[in-house]
């Protein structure tokens, strides 16, 4: 392994202390001179057509500066594939049609936000009421109600995948097996609700502060629906207390606060309410699985087939990514010599799923790693000897997808069977007692770029003084997941300085340089963190260059940058500071500063991404078996992230996935009534807390990725799959009650254990 | 949403409280630690037009334990705090229990045990065991004080014995007779700040292995809590046994008559009233041969 000095350490956040102290400033903590605050009208029906808005009662009650419907707008429809803007579905403010209870209908802005809340009442709207659909079954019928006119078949995306011979894998299987998995939505349910904020400057551009995980994303697309050019928007990112992908596209309130902000000149800020955000925020995509998988009797995989429909509410959202990666989901992990897919992605009139932690993995590996439990069973095979058998290892091809480079997968189960005591454990469990298993594998950032974009993914700029700082600029967003600190520690630990040494501006697109896609997929810390290392390359040679004619060195000589110092690694009396060496950079050059920018785009990497993150985890469980609750005694995670860049962080990451997880695997879900949410608020959206949290223990399998930054990958969204199918066969081991449904609830357990 | 335009008064003492209460008649609301009350005045469903906050009357917020007299918790005495007082947690677990792992931390520091029965939600924690205790409320208005059993208190959701001009001065249980024993079960999703699914209480008294008397209390599963009287009655001067207490509980569940909403089906709800009456019963009768 690899010696470093900051990377590799619990350097502590450079956020910590201001949350810790509550004087971390968020989007809606700040107030501009004059500033005006915004609601929105939602739509109180699934489906229906808007006969007319009347907006005058609101318009002329007293505070209100300005109400507005789709029609004042320029009515231009957005989306985050542009690369096929057949995609881009949504307006900022309905047209003609609201498709989700919901739907973002008028907009006000007044003086404060109580006679904003009581100008929507004022506003009336005529609807004519339409039949809607709330399930992909019935969503695809050929008399199913059309939600969009463009789309006949409430379809809108399909995707394919196919390798080997599906055909002949399945002859040549010995034991088949096709089940049907359904999912459950979840909320991101992240404690800062959305939040953005407008202001319009002297010649009429505008800066937003959004509470986004993709300024840059929301630069070009606030520019395209305001008609604007993209250089006219200036979007900041200020502190975001979490995203999980549910902020990462474009949004009404995103718009409406620059649209209101030019028509009024005043700044205008909405932030949604935890009611607003249950009732009508993205979601997790709730997905019908059909997997079917072939084995040999020694427990090799032999073939997959594999169908998903994916319940993508009304509109696409961040829905064709999730269907695209969910097929590639399925064929990670584990060795499918042949293989198919097939994914839809169905409208529904629901509030739209879109991207969340995971990103399609959580289902797709959910109904694999079931399948791999109840295949072992069958098989008379040991759970963990059946993943040992197929599990990828390095140097294997996934076709269309890539070659896998570094892999502790392997690694990864036998750490967990090890630290749990799996193989003591299964053979000691009393009635009521369980222990599961689930694994993963996850991407580290995406090579797919359905955005356009046309600048490179990740980009970095260092600018270094002859004080001995130096400044980073990147559009890397910190959403709380903590990449400004991994960041600085990548630079710190290239250019030998310390994390005080450095200056951190990220995330605003007028300042950060051009350009970066933002953080999900987790994509940040392998791709930036490539740029700022192809940044601080280019100034060390620039320091190295100057070193060397100071001290008239050999041009054998190695040069490092080390302890804040540049010198000759054999010689380190032929050395300076590094603010000396900066200066005499500065001073060769007329006292231009000396400045680099880096980037990364990953390229001749597949079509996916490139590198996999690896990781396997076990649960152990007590059922009541009268009331069906579940306790969840222990968890156990051994995963491969690369090199850890800051343990305490990805620690942060494990327990959070195992949060999440634990919802979705027990005690989430979205309570509907037909397209209605029922459970708006945090007492029944039954979000896990604190208390519930299980002890938990991790080892970080040692590996070093070539690809990655100083060997690292992803860490914290591949760890949100393994949870809930761990939990679930723990369950089943301590009652008999297999769920092929998430979540599992008590209910479901009570009646499962009825019919054994 | 904005909270309607209304007056605020803080009395400092009940007879100034009962005062106000009948001058501005029925749009006068009562405050306590307002978590019910700002909750629905937020939303709108609520919108009084003078509230009284009872946080400031003297000597309301006492807990008096007497081994004569009993427990009286004053209606201005915190959750937090009766769920910490030694001589709840020493003479009435289960109601120390209720009122500390009901809602979270804060809606305790702020809530009171007055404001949860007077809510009257079908669903409301400290009832099961108060009402299995035979705990009654002192209500006090200006004509004078009155009494009334806790299980003659519910009316409905929302809706209570309580008549305009009243207000409860105090909760009274009396002092435990000796082999006698309550207990307080619940199910909820979550282990921690959350409301219960299903919450049952028991109360027995024994003579020997004789039960001599019983209160089985039922949460959430009724318009109002409920007393499973025909359980009760059924086990009443009969030996303990276990097949004893499995038809009660049984017979607890034809009783209740739960609905399906978001925290559980009427199915389910049904079972746990089986489930939890029996542990209730057990518990309680542990704590009976004990005391
Ligand atoms: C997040 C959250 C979680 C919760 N979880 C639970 C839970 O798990 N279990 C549960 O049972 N409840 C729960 N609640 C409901 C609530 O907290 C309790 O009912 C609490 O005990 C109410 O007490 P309070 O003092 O705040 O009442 P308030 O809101 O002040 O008053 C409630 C009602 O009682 C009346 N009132 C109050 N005092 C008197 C008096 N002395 N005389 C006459 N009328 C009076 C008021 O006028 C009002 O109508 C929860 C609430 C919240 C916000």
């Amino acid at each position: 392994m690899k010696r470093f000095n900051i990377v590799g350490t619990d350097v502590p956040r450079t956020d910590a202390e201001a949350k810790a102290r509550g004087t971390a400033i968020y989007t809606d903590d700040m107030k501009l001179p004059g500033m005006l605050y915004g609601k929105i009208l939602r739509s109180p029906l699934p489906h229906a057509l808007i006969r007319n808005i009347d907006i005058s009662r609101a318009a002329s009650l007293p505070g209100v500066k300005c109400v507005i419907t789709g029609e004042d707008t320029p009515k231009i429809k957005y989306g985050n594939w542009r690369l096929f803007p057949e995609t881009q579905d949504e307006y900022p403010l309905a047209v003609e049609k609201v498709r989700f209870i919901g739907d973002e209908v008028a907009a006000v802005a007044a003086i404060d936000n109580d006679t904003a809340e009581e100008a929507l009442e004022l506003i009336k709207v005529e609807y004519e009421e339409l039949p809607g659909v709330f399930d992909v079954d019935s969503s695809i019928l050929p008399a199913a109600p059309v939600i969009h006119d463009y789309c006949p078949s409430n379809i809108s995306v399909n995707r394919k995948i196919k390798y080997g011979d599906i055909e002949k894998g399945f002859a040549e299987a010995d034991y088949v097996r096709e089940d049907t998995f359904t999912m459950q939505s979840v909320s991101h349910a992240y404690l800062e609700p959305c939040s953005a904020l407008a202001q319009v400057d002297l010649d009429g551009r505008i800066t937003l502060w959004t509470s986004t995980q993709v300024p840059y994303i929301i630069q070009c697309l606030l520019a395209s629906t305001l008609n604007m050019r993209e250089n006219d928007i200036r979007v900041i990112k200020p502190f975001v207390g979490g995203g999980f992908g549910g902020k990462m596209e474009l949004r009404a309130w995103e718009f409406c606060a620059a649209f209101i902000a030019k028509k009024t000149g005043r700044p205008v800020k909405f932030t949604l309410s935890r009611e607003e955000e249950f009732l009508t925020g993205r979601r997790r995509h709730p997905m019908k699985i059909r997997s079917r998988v072939g084995f040999k009797k020694d427990g090799t995989l032999v073939a997959k087939d594999l169908r998903i429909q994916l319940d993508g509410g009304a509109y696409n959202a961040m829905g064709p990514t999730a269907t695209f990666l969910c097929g590639n989901f399925g064929a990670m992990l584990y060795r499918y010599p042949n293989y198919r897919f097939h994914g839809e992605h169905i409208y529904t009139n629901k509030p739209p799923a879109s991207a969340m932690r995971g990103f399609g993995a959580p289902q797709s590996l959910y109904a694999t790693e079931i399948q791999m439990n109840l295949a072992a069973e069958e098989l008379g095979i040991d759970p963990i000897d059946i993943r040992l058998k197929n599990a990828q290892v390095s140097g294997d091809k996934i076709p269309d997808v890539a070659t896998i480079s570094s892999c502790g997968f392997i690694e990864s189960i036998k750490a967990v069977a090890d630290m749990s005591g799996w193989k003591e454990k299964r053979k000691n469990l009393k009635p009521g007692q369980g222990i599961g298993i689930g694994c993963y594998s996850f991407i580290s950032g995406g090579v797919f770029n359905w955005f356009n974009t046309q600048y490179p993914f990740s980009a970095a700029e260092v600018r270094a003084f002859s004080d001995g700082t130096v400044h980073l600029l990147t559009m890397a967003s910190d959403i709380g997941q903590g990449s400004d600190t991994v960041l600085k520690q990548i630079l710190a630990e290239e250019l030998g300085l310390n994390m005080g040494d450095i200056r951190i501006t990220s995330a605003d697109t007028s300042m950060t340089p051009q350009a970066d896609l933002g953080s999900w997929g987790s994509r940040v810390t392998l791709m930036a963190g490539n740029a700022v290392i192809d940044a601080a390359k280019k100034i060390k040679e620039r320091l190295f260059g100057a070193l060397s004619a100071r001290f008239n060195l050999n041009v054998i000589h190695e040069i490092e940058c080390k302890n804040g110092r540049v010198q000759a690694v054999t010689r380190p009396d032929y050395g300076l500071t590094f603010g000396e060496a900066v200066a005499l950079v500065q001073k060769a050059n007329r006292g231009e500063p000396l400045v680099a920018r880096g980037s990364y785009t990953p390229r001749g990497k597949g079509l996916v991404t490139p590198a996999f993150g690896f990781g396997a985890q076990v649960a152990e469980v007590e059922v009541d078996r009268q009331t069906g609750l579940v306790e969840v005694k222990q968890m156990w995670t051994a995963h491969d992230c690369g090199t850890v860049i800051n343990p305490r962080s990805v620690e942060g990451q494990l327990a959070g996935s195992i949060q999440m997880g634990l919802g979705y695997a027990l005690s989430e879900q979205f309570v509907m009534d037909g397209g209605k949410t029922l459970n708006t608020s945090f007492v029944d959206y039954k979000m896990p807390t604190a208390a519930d949290m299980p002890p938990s223990q991790v080892v970080h399998v040692d590996t070093y990725e070539p690809e990655g930054p100083m060997g690292a990958k992803e860490a914290g969204e591949g760890l949100a799959s393994p949870t809930a199918p761990a939990i679930s066969d723990a369950v089943y081991h301590a009652t008999g009650y297999r769920c092929m449904d998430l979540p599992v609830t008590p209910e479901k357990i009570l009646e499962g254990m009825k019919k054994d | 949403m904005r909270l309607p335009k209304f007056e605020y008064f803080e009395p400092k003492t009940l007879e100034a409280a009962l005062n106000l209460l009948t001058q501005n008649g029925n749009n006068a609301h009562l405050l306590a630690g307002g978590t019910d009350v700002l909750v629905k005045m937020r939303n709108g469903r609520l919108k009084p037009e003078a509230v009284i906050g009872l946080q400031g009357i003297e000597d309301l917020n006492g807990i008096h334990f007497d081994s004569g007299k009993g427990l009286a918790i004053g209606a201005t005495a915190k959750l937090a705090e009766v769920a910490s007082n030694p001589d709840v947690l020493k003479h009435y677990p289960a109601l120390a229990f209720a009122a500390g792992v009901m809602a979270n931390v804060q809606v305790r520091n702020m809530g009171t045990i007055a404001g949860n029965l007077c809510n009257a939600a079908p669903s409301a924690e400290n009832a099961p065991p108060l009402m299995a205790m035979g705990a009654e409320v002192a209500l006090a208005n200006l004509q004078g004080d009155r009494r009334i059993a806790l299980h003659q208190f519910f009316r409905g959701p929302g809706l209570t014995a309580m008549e305009h001009g009243e207000i409860m001065t105090a909760i009274l249980v009396p002092f435990p007779v000796p082999k006698s024993g309550a207990s307080y079960k619940r199910v909820s999703a979550r282990c921690g700040v959350d409301i219960a699914a299903v919450c049952v209480s028991a109360w027995v008294a024994l003579d020997g292995e004789v039960c001599k008397d019983v209160r089985i209390v039922l949460g959430a599963v009724a318009p109002t809590p409920m007393r499973a009287v025909g359980a009760e009655s059924f086990m009443r001067e009969q030996t303990w046994t276990q097949e004893l207490i499995e038809t009660a509980a049984a017979q607890a569940v034809q009783e209740s008559k739960p609905i399906s909403d978001v925290r559980a089906s009427a199915d389910y709800r049904k079972k746990m009233v089986a489930v939890l009456t029996l542990r209730a019963l057990e518990q309680a009768y542990e704590r009976a041969i004990k005391n």
